[in-house]
């Protein structure tokens, strides 16, 4: 069995006490009692020799007198005289009166010749001559002696004395019967039990007298009987009844009877005030250890009910509850424990306020921090749900900041901020809680603004952000978009209210609106590219993008062809996913880095695949301006070409021109080092955004593309067939090719072949096709007969 | 056994007595102190008493002598000679009497007028105790010290001659026919133990 395991203080320190009381009370007892035992037992054996001293003193008094007396009979004149003159009567006579004056027994006179007188009455049995002449062979011949002898079932102790005249004539035998009276006597006198005791002819040791109960005295027989000898020292005799400490004394004897007499004390009757005492002993020490465990009760608990005080407030501290610490009335450790814990929860509380402050802060604008003004959110709703009134959150974010932090630094960048912040302060209420939320993304709460309120402030905003900022002797142009959801009409849940202002601020951001109000309709498209981003990471990882190759044909050497690489995305469950669906998305979360990494590695894949087929094709593949951004991408490409073997110059890179120029420094350092590869590199949707001669001379392309709305529409609209002619002689004065994007139909081919175009792709020769159909589409000859056609015209 | 040669008296009015001196041995060789001899013929029963009155002793709570023979019809006096009383007394066969308690000399003498052993003792004194042996005969000797005992004025003749020793009361120590003719010295062997 396990012991219980004491868990509290309390318990335990309850538990030492208490056992060490247990202990001290066992072990005191158990001292007591094995001490006082032991005692016991040397005081019964002391008594028991002391009894046998008695006893033996007593007896060799008892025999010196009785020998003593009939010695006088023996001596007695007249006795001499009667026997002497052998008259018989008086001789008897003589006999009867010394043995009643003694209180013989048994009075006898034999005389030399062996012939027996006897006092006349007693005890009959001795009449009996056979056990006279047992008697007298137990005699010595002459003289003086005493001893024991065994007549009949009876022990006597005898005397004899011999009669002189002066020569001996005779001699003078007294018998003392050993009857109850005679171990009684002792008894009182030795006071101890006392048993007197002779072995019978076949070995048995029979009792005699006998001070002990009649039932024990056969046991106790019947235990000498089986001891081997006679034992010198105090032993111990078990009876049913009782057990008795034991000494043997020996008895003379007469002749060779064994006799002996036991002196005995009964244990349990000397032990019982020992018993008594133990017993006081038990019941003070019960009452000893119920008092001393009830006081390391109360000193436990004296101890423990502090500490659980301290440590319920302890646990109110965990939970936030700096109240001052519970009073405790004393002045020991553990009040100084409760002052101690005072002072924590008071620096704990202070400290707490700090962390507070900056976690609901933004360090750089002193603005609240996004969590802050959620839970400001939080608690506007809570408050206005219960009211029914309005509230209105804004977002606003700025335009092109990155390219503020970029070009002028962050030190700048911090400031713009710092200052965007000022100013929408400046415009607001008290009551409004501006927030910076992470980069240059502010939100305001306004609460009890209705739509149309809002709108009134965003306009303000709008203003206050227009003027030119002076940082540090720099005039900084800044623009936002804000966006704006309202309560209750778009959300109720501070969460969704932000989402939807985002949406709404995304909305502005992508059309140009200055801001936009929330629509449930931008939602759409948010919530497709929320489930977009997780499903395009899946994509990426389970090559479930798929490369599709349009060919881009050679208008005038008609034997080689090029083909541009697009991405295509087979979704397990929406199928075909669009490239104008995900594409853009991916541009602006920035997932593109990874799409761009997986185009790479299949397209210059599938070129060293074709090109050790035979096949020899020059893939393009689209770079985005966040591709362009990344250093480390030229890196990985000339990597990508050396891992497959790859002809770096059959590989064309298509940049936009709006990439380059959001960090023209950075974009052109890197187009240079992936034009160091050996790859081509070519400026794809010419003429769509903002064109800068300047930078078209400095980059290091060889191939321009024709944005296809200019060439779509070519035959219908003169401009724009001015435009593809100029943008043709343009680039060819650069020493650039030029192709020609969006060829539909045999018309355009035709132009485009007049206007001395070198390149044409579109769905007239084929629409992007895997690399297998485009390999068969590759042996096709529709497509060299439809090129020679144009060439001729 | 040596012969010897004994010489007899036959006319007793002439005749020189004779003394028969006796050297005797008990078991062991050793003098056979305080042994009574006598000798006996069928006269000496009858003869005349040649001590009238003879004495014992007490001194210092002893019977001196301590053995004594005397003839039957001999007096015996018990002069105390302690400056205590005594009290003598016998319950042999051959004299019972008593003398209660007494000092110096008895006003009478006891008369000892049967043949045979008598034990006297005190009654005072448990440890006094006297032998007197009673003969028929007026020639007797006790011995001495050195076992010598002398019979004399004897008148030659056969005679038996006995000896007895108190410790062996009931037997008599040796009995050996003596022809005596004049002085003779005789060495003999006693039985003075107990038993057989």
């Amino acid at each position: 069995m396990r012991l219980p395991r004491f868990r509290t203080l309390q318990g335990r320190i309850f538990a030492f006490f208490f056992g060490l009381l247990l202990l001290t009370q066992v072990a005191g007892y158990t001292l007591t009692s094995t001490i006082g035992w032991s005692i016991m037992k040397d005081m019964l054996a002391q008594d028991l020799r002391g009894g046998q001293q008695v006893f033996e003193r007593l007896s060799q008094q008892n025999t010196q007198f009785l020998t003593q007396a009939a010695r006088v009979l023996a001596a007695d004149y007249g006795f001499r005289e009667a026997i002497a003159s052998d008259d018989t009567d008086t001789i008897a006579s003589a006999l009867e009166n010394h043995g009643s004056r003694i209180r013989a027994d048994l009075m006898m006179f034999v005389d030399a010749n062996g012939t027996a007188y006897l006092g006349s009455g007693k005890p009959s049995s001795l009449q009996d001559s056979g056990r006279i002449a047992t008697l007298l062979q137990a005699l010595s011949p002459q003289g003086e002696s005493t001893g024991y002898v065994r007549l009949g079932n009876q022990l006597y102790q005898v005397i004899v004395a011999p009669v002189r005249t002066p020569l001996p004539i005779g001699r003078v035998i007294a018998g003392f019967r050993i009857k109850a009276e005679t171990a009684r006597d002792f008894g009182r006198i030795t006071n101890t039990d006392i048993s007197f005791l002779s072995r019978s002819r076949d070995g048995d040791w029979q009792i005699h007298a006998s001070t002990l109960p009649v039932a024990v005295q056969e046991e106790i027989a019947g235990e000498l009987g089986r001891a081997p000898d006679q034992v010198m020292s105090p032993h111990r005799i078990d009876t049913a009844g009782a057990s008795y400490l034991t000494l043997d004394v020996p008895l003379a004897a007469l002749n060779v009877l064994k006799a002996r007499v036991i002196l005995q004390s009964n244990i349990d009757r000397a032990a019982a005030p020992f018993y008594e005492l133990l017993g006081s002993l038990t019941i003070l020490g019960l009452i000893g250890l119920l008092l001393s465990s009830l006081a390391s009760f109360m000193m436990s608990r004296g101890i423990a009910a502090p500490l659980r005080t301290l440590s319920g407030y302890a646990r109110s501290i965990a939970s936030g509850d700096y109240r001052t610490p519970p009073p405790l009335d004393r002045k020991d450790e553990l009040a100084d424990l409760a002052h101690a814990f005072g002072d924590m929860s008071g620096a704990i509380a202070e400290r707490e306020k700090r962390i507070l402050e900056l976690a609901y802060t933004d360090p750089l604008t002193g603005l609240s921090n996004r969590a802050h003004f959620i839970e400001q959110l939080a608690t506007a709703l809570a408050a206005t749900g219960r009211a029914g009134a309005p509230l209105a959150v804004v977002l606003l974010d700025l335009d092109r900041f990155r390219y503020v932090n970029d070009s002028l630094g962050h030190p700048i960048g911090d400031q713009v901020l710092r200052e965007v912040a000022r100013r929408l302060v400046a415009e607001l209420r008290q009551t409004d809680t501006v927030a910076r939320l992470g980069g240059d993304e502010f939100a305001i709460l306004l609460p009890t603004a209705t739509p149309a309120a809002a709108r009134k402030v965003v306009n303000k905003l709008l203003l206050a952000l227009e003027a030119p900022m002076d940082i540090e002797g720099q005039l900084v142009d800044i623009h936002g978009s804000f966006g704006i959801a309202t309560s209750p009409e778009h959300s109720a849940d501070p969460t969704t209210l932000l989402r939807c202002a985002d949406v709404a601020m995304y909305k502005a951001k992508h059309d140009n609106l200055g801001y936009a109000e929330y629509d449930t309709r931008y939602d759409e498209n948010t919530l497709d590219r929320l489930s977009l981003m997780s499903e395009l990471r899946e994509a990426v990882e389970l090559n479930q993008l798929v490369l599709f190759y349009q060919p881009k044909i050679d208008l005038k050497h008609s034997d080689s062809f090029a083909v541009e690489a697009l991405v295509r995305w087979v979704h397990p469950r929406r199928g075909f996913v669009p490239p104008d669906r995900f594409i853009p998305f991916a541009e602006h979360t920035g997932y593109i880095r990874e799409i761009t990494q997986w185009v790479l590695r299949e397209g210059v894949r599938q070129c060293s695949v074709w090109q050790h087929a035979g096949l020899d094709v020059s893939i393009s593949i689209n770079l985005s301006a966040r591709d362009l951004m990344n250093a480390e991408l030229p890196v990985f490409f000339a990597a990508l070409l050396k891992t497959h073997g790859c002809r770096p110059d059959r590989i064309c890179l298509e940049i936009t021109e709006s990439a380059v120029l959001d960090d023209p420094r950075h974009a052109l350092e890197n187009l240079k080092r992936l034009e160091a590869t050996g790859c081509k590199l070519a400026l794809d949707d010419y003429g769509t955004g903002y064109s800068s001669l300047s930078y078209l001379k400095r980059m290091p392309v060889c191939e321009l593309k024709i944005d296809r709305s200019f060439v779509q529409n070519m035959v219908n609209d003169p401009n724009d067939t001015v435009i593809v002619r100029s943008t043709i002689d343009l680039a060819h004065n650069l020493g650039l090719r030029v192709v020609a994007e969006g060829v539909e139909n045999e018309a355009i081919l035709n132009q485009l072949c007049l206007l001395g175009c070198d390149q044409a792709q579109g769905y007239f020769f084929s629409k992007p096709v895997s690399a297998a159909d485009f390999e068969i589409w590759v042996q096709s000859q529709g497509w060299r007969d439809q090129v020679q056609v144009a060439r001729r015209a | 056994m040596k012969s010897v040669l004994l010489l007899a008296l036959i006319l007793p009015a002439l005749a020189h007595a004779a003394t028969l001196t006796l050297n005797l041995r008990d078991e062991r060789g050793n003098p056979a102190e305080d042994t009574v001899v006598y000798l006996m013929s069928e006269k000496t029963p009858g003869l005349p008493i040649r001590q009238a009155q003879t004495r014992i002793d007490q001194v210092n709570k002893t019977f001196v002598p301590l053995v004594s023979a005397i003839q039957r019809g001999t007096r015996v006096q018990f002069p105390n000679k302690d400056n205590i009383r005594h009290h003598v007394y016998s319950f042999s066969k051959a004299k019972k009497f008593e003398i209660k308690l007494y000092a110096d000399t008895p006003a009478k003498p006891i008369l000892f007028d049967q043949p045979g052993y008598v034990a006297m003792g005190c009654n005072i004194h448990d440890n006094m105790i006297a032998h007197l042996l009673v003969v028929e005969t007026p020639y007797f000797a006790v011995a001495d010290r050195t076992g010598r005992a002398v019979i004399s004025d004897v008148p030659p003749g056969n005679y038996s001659l006995i000896a007895w020793h108190y410790l062996r009361p009931d037997r008599d120590a040796l009995v050996m026919p003596v022809k005596l003719a004049n002085d003779t010295t005789l060495g003999a062997s006693v039985r003075t133990r107990g038993g057989d």
